[in-house]
């Protein structure tokens, strides 16, 4: 379980320092399983941070959507820090930024949490459908002790969880300023499990799947926007000269969008699922990230957003590398 | 307007009816994803559902909508479309059917935009009560009901072992006369069961929004430092006017290949950076605070001075999918409490 | 079925005029309706604007830079600058392109017969103006005093050469251009267009001013214009936003709950300090 408190004071801490512009960390939503972001500029805005099972977003795509108004004649601009709360997962997205040089390591302060798994909201509105008033989740081990109406129900940990956390390897951030509590160390192990299973399926059975999946995208760039490392300034499908995407909605663009997106992610997709959380039409989108993710370790035994000090891997050459060109 | 009454049994036998004279769009189920679809046999139709997240304006401004087709080049030539589609709608909410009501605004005035308002009159629109609204629902926030027969031709009500029954236009009335073996006169008891359903429906709705004067209210808030710290925690994804049923902003291209091409029209989203982005590199809007602020004004301040009616119905569907929880029943209501 | 505003009419270029070179480049293109109906049909009043799209490649809205008064025809001025003008700038006459329109509101041509009326106009803004212009010389009787300021950032630069020269030739006209820097050979105003207003000195007695141009320079001369006595209603300016319909109905060009392609592109000062909206 985290100490809020603890969590509280340091976000406090952080947001007294002169250099820091403001922290953003989760505070309790409007109805229900709900946890929004929250932005602490003065010390007093920290009291409402939490964290709890609920808190299952990605915040470091909040440092990359920072804006750069015009200035006015002698205004300098606002170079201070940005203060990050992030989970386990959510930290290798910052890392993975910071190895390609998107954002600058001390531009950045990281307060990191150990999280021992969150919940997936579609799978809690399932179970307890209807919540209007705010719930209470509780981690204790195996299980959540979810609080409606006064009645405590347990729930298996395993029931509630997205399946990124059934096989989370990084439950501690990998780059913090601040820890709140203890490092974690995982007993779980990514097997691609599912991955698998679909490898062996006949092609045409690959494609009806896909097909059907993708005549419900709309094409509304959610999974684009939401996510930490989908960050260019012109994304390729906005483009109109050349145009490499049309915009007009049917099956053929669409599957061009969504493997196009996949591949730019290829080596860099640290796999949190917010694309997947935030499509509307419930695409499964994590499904291909983690194709092309398990692609990667086995080619190159890369895995992204670990180390900041290492290169992007297709943006490195290494003279032992095995083709002979960099083409 | 004729009431009338169906029996649960009968209501499969009249969908199959309709379909085989008409082509009838209803919800259907895709994984876990409700949306409307095409039904070629009755009990493809899934009635017992919340609301589809796919809005069923689609159905008339649909999201990718040829304009004409066209040679291009320099040396082009224009070659017209019919547009003379008839369809049905079955089972849509009364919230959604509001919600092409107030798109009409929009698409007619000085310049009638033929695609729409063809659509609108080629289209039946049979709608299905809410029994049990969801969490998010809000229509009553705008003197509406979940069991309006406002906006519908035709509105079902499920009251036990039979749907209430409402028809309320002409062209209803053709559907309804020519399956009337389906039909019976409705009884005083069917009447009180349909406003029990609706008291109770009304009372389920439990979140409101406070829409008094708010576009009076919003006029003094324009500069405010509010919308700083309403839109810090919107990433911009867009899903909002994906799902609105009264959002219609649109985007025009040409797609073409060397020989022939067309002009399309497809959805486009206020929320995307580029879409006020001037040629020059300008952008009036150039910061998600103005965005947001101006998504929220178009539906509370604009609209309301231009046509007189609140550009939203209250179906929750941008509270259900925003993933940072920007909640518009909040906003709105905090907003309209904000010292100018 | 109903009329379709959306689909154009076909129009052959008839002549591409060079207004500019360089690397913002600038060129007028006169347009004749295929159709002689539509020809005969087509009425705008100065400050009205037309979309023309090259098919296959999209639309652009344009200010109608020709009057009424000249029969037959519509001109519309060209920068270079994105995928669908440099698309038209590669036009050749006899080409064909489409037209939709008239769009938007007018210059209030009536309303200011007997007015004195100066134009203010920068760069390429010139070209809505000059509609206005042309009508006004036109029926010069209807109106009073005409001034016409415009600059441009080097004598190269300057739009409309000829016809600048034509109007510096009449006794009922008072032209006075201006450049940004100096230059061999320039003996009239050096500066930047706000300066050169505040020499001019217009009365705000009777006069109207309308001004178009870069936003910055639209800024400054209304700040000058506001020194030299004019009220807020006296202040006529054309904005331009990013537009696809130019119907009022795909929803981007609005400035509060006003639409730049339907209820402007002209607007009063009086009114643009009334909306709330960004611009």
């Amino acid at each position: 379980m985290v100490n809020e408190k603890e969590l509280q004071d340091a976000v406090e801490k952080t947001v007294k320092r002169d250099d820091v512009k403001y922290v953003v960390g989760y505070e309790k939503g409007t109805y229900g399983f709900q946890a929004k972001p929250s932005f602490a500029y003065k010390p007093e805005d920290a009291k409402k941070f939490i964290f709890s099972p609920i808190c299952v977003h990605n915040l470091s795509v909040f440092p990359m959507l920072e804006e750069k108004p015009p200035l006015r004649k002698g205004e300098e601009p606002d170079s201070r820090k940005l203060g990050v709360v992030v989970k386990g997962c959510d930290s290798r997205a910052i890392v993975q930024i910071l190895q390609e040089k998107g954002l600058e390591r001390d531009k950045v302060v990281i307060i990191g949490i150990p999280c021992e798994g969150v919940i997936d909201p579609k799978k809690i509105e399932a179970k307890f459908p209807g919540q209007v008033d705010n719930a209470d989740v509780k981690d204790d081990g195996d299980n959540f002790i979810v609080t409606i109406d006064g009645k405590a129900h347990k729930v298996k940990k395993d029931e509630l969880t997205p399946d990124k956390c059934k096989t989370c390897e990084y439950p501690t951030p990998v780059l913090y300023d601040i820890l709140i509590g203890k490092e974690i160390k995982s007993k779980k192990k990514e097997d691609y499990k599912d991955v698998k299973t679909f490898e062996k399926k006949s092609m045409k059975e690959k494609w009806d799947y896909w097909e059907k999946q993708f005549e419900k995208c709309i094409r509304c760039y959610a999974c684009r926007n939401a996510c930490p490392l989908c960050y260019c300034k012109e994304c390729m499908v906005d483009q109109l000269d050349p145009q490499w995407v049309r915009r007009s909605v049917d099956l053929s663009e669409n599957t061009a969008w969504n493997l196009l997106r996949a591949f730019h992610l290829a080596g860099r997709c640290i796999g949190c699922g917010q694309c997947e959380r935030v499509c509307p039409m419930g695409l499964p989108l994590m499904e291909l990230n983690k194709k092309l993710e398990k692609d990667i370790l086995e080619l190159y035994e890369y895995v992204a957003g670990i180390d900041a000090e290492e290169k992007p891997l297709l943006a490195m050459f290494k003279p032992d590398d095995p083709e002979e060109f960099i083409l | 307007m004729d009431i009338l009454i169906i029996s649960k049994n009968d209501l499969p036998k009249f969908i199959d009816e309709l379909i085989k004279k008409n082509t009838v769009f209803a919800p259907i189920e895709n994984d876990d994803t409700i949306l409307f679809g095409q039904i070629k046999k009755a009990n493809e139709a899934k009635l017992d559902y919340l609301n589809s997240q796919y809005p069923p304006k689609a159905l008339i401004l649909n999201q990718t909508e040829t304009l004409f087709k066209f040679r291009p080049g320099p040396k082009g030539d224009i070659e017209p479309i019919k547009i003379d589609e008839k369809k049905v709608i079955f089972g849509i909410r009364p919230c959604d059917a509001k919600s092409l009501a107030i798109l009409d605004c929009a698409f007619s005035g000085d310049f009638k935009d033929p695609y729409f308002l063809t659509k609108r009159d080629n289209t039946v629109l049979i709608g299905l009560s809410c029994n049990k609204p969801g969490v998010n629902c809000f229509c009553t926030s705008f003197d509406d009901s979940p069991a309006s027969s406002k906006y519908v031709d035709i509105l079902l009500t499920d009251i036990g072992n039979s749907y209430y029954v409402e028809v309320t236009s002409d062209k209803g009335k053709n559907i309804t006369k020519g399956a009337s073996k389906f039909f019976k006169p409705a009884k005083e008891s069917d009447a009180k069961a349909k406003t029990d359903i609706e008291k109770k429906a009304i009372e389920m709705i439990k979140r409101t929004q406070k829409t008094e004067n708010i576009a009076e209210k919003l006029d003094k808030i324009f500069e405010n430092k509010f919308w700083k710290e309403v839109s810090d925690s919107c990433v911009g994804c867009g899903t909002c006017t994906y799902l609105c049923p009264t959002c219609h902003c649109f985007d025009i291209q040409d797609e073409s290949t060397l020989t022939k091409g067309a002009r399309i029209r497809v959805w486009d989203t206020c929320m995307n950076p580029e879409y006020t982005l001037h040629a020059s590199g300008y952008n009036p809007r150039p910061a998600r605070k103005n965005r947001v602020r101006n998504r929220i004004y178009h539906k509370y301040n604009y609209y309301p001075k231009n046509f007189d009616v609140i550009a939203c119905v209250g179906c929750g569907r941008c509270i259900d999918l925003c993933p940072v929880n920007i909640d518009i029943i909040d906003v709105v209501t905090s907003a309209g409490e904000v010292k100018p | 079925m109903m009329e379709n505003p959306y689909e154009p009419w076909l129009a052959t270029v008839e002549d591409i005029r060079e207004e500019v070179g360089g690397q913002r480049p600038i060129k007028t293109f006169k347009l004749k309706f295929k159709d002689k109906k539509i020809t005969d049909n087509f009425s705008y009043i100065p400050g009205q604007c037309a979309m023309v799209s090259l098919l296959g490649m999209g639309e652009c809205f344009f200010a109608i830079s020709s009057s009424p008064t000249k029969k037959g025809f519509i001109e519309v001025s060209v920068m270079k600058l994105g995928k669908v003008t440099t698309a038209l700038h590669e036009l050749e006459p006899g080409d064909t392109v489409g037209v939709r329109g008239p769009y938007g509101n007018n210059f209030d041509v009536s309303g200011w017969k007997g007015k004195n009326l100066i134009f203010i106009g920068g760069g390429i803004g010139q070209a809505p103006l000059r509609s206005l212009i042309q009508y006004v010389v036109d029926k010069r009787k209807d109106y009073g005093k005409i001034d016409i300021i415009y600059g441009a950032r080097t004598s190269k630069d300057i739009s409309y050469k000829e016809e600048f020269a034509e109007l510096e030739k009449r006794k009922d006209v008072n032209v006075h251009l201006s450049i940004d820097v100096k230059e061999d050979g320039w003996d009239k105003f050096v500066g930047f267009v706000p300066d050169n207003l505040l020499k001019v000195k217009p009365s705000p007695k009777n006069s109207i001013a309308i001004t178009c141009g870069p936003p910055i320079m639209i800024k400054f001369v209304i700040q000058n214009l506001e020194k030299l006595g004019f009220s807020e209603d006296q202040i006529f300016t054309t904005l331009e936003m990013r537009m696809k319909c130019g119907i009022g109905k795909c929803g981007r060009c609005n400035i509060g709950n006003l639409y730049v392609c339907k209820d402007g592109p002209v607007f009063s000062y009086k009114e643009l300090k009334n909306i709330y909206g960004e611009r």
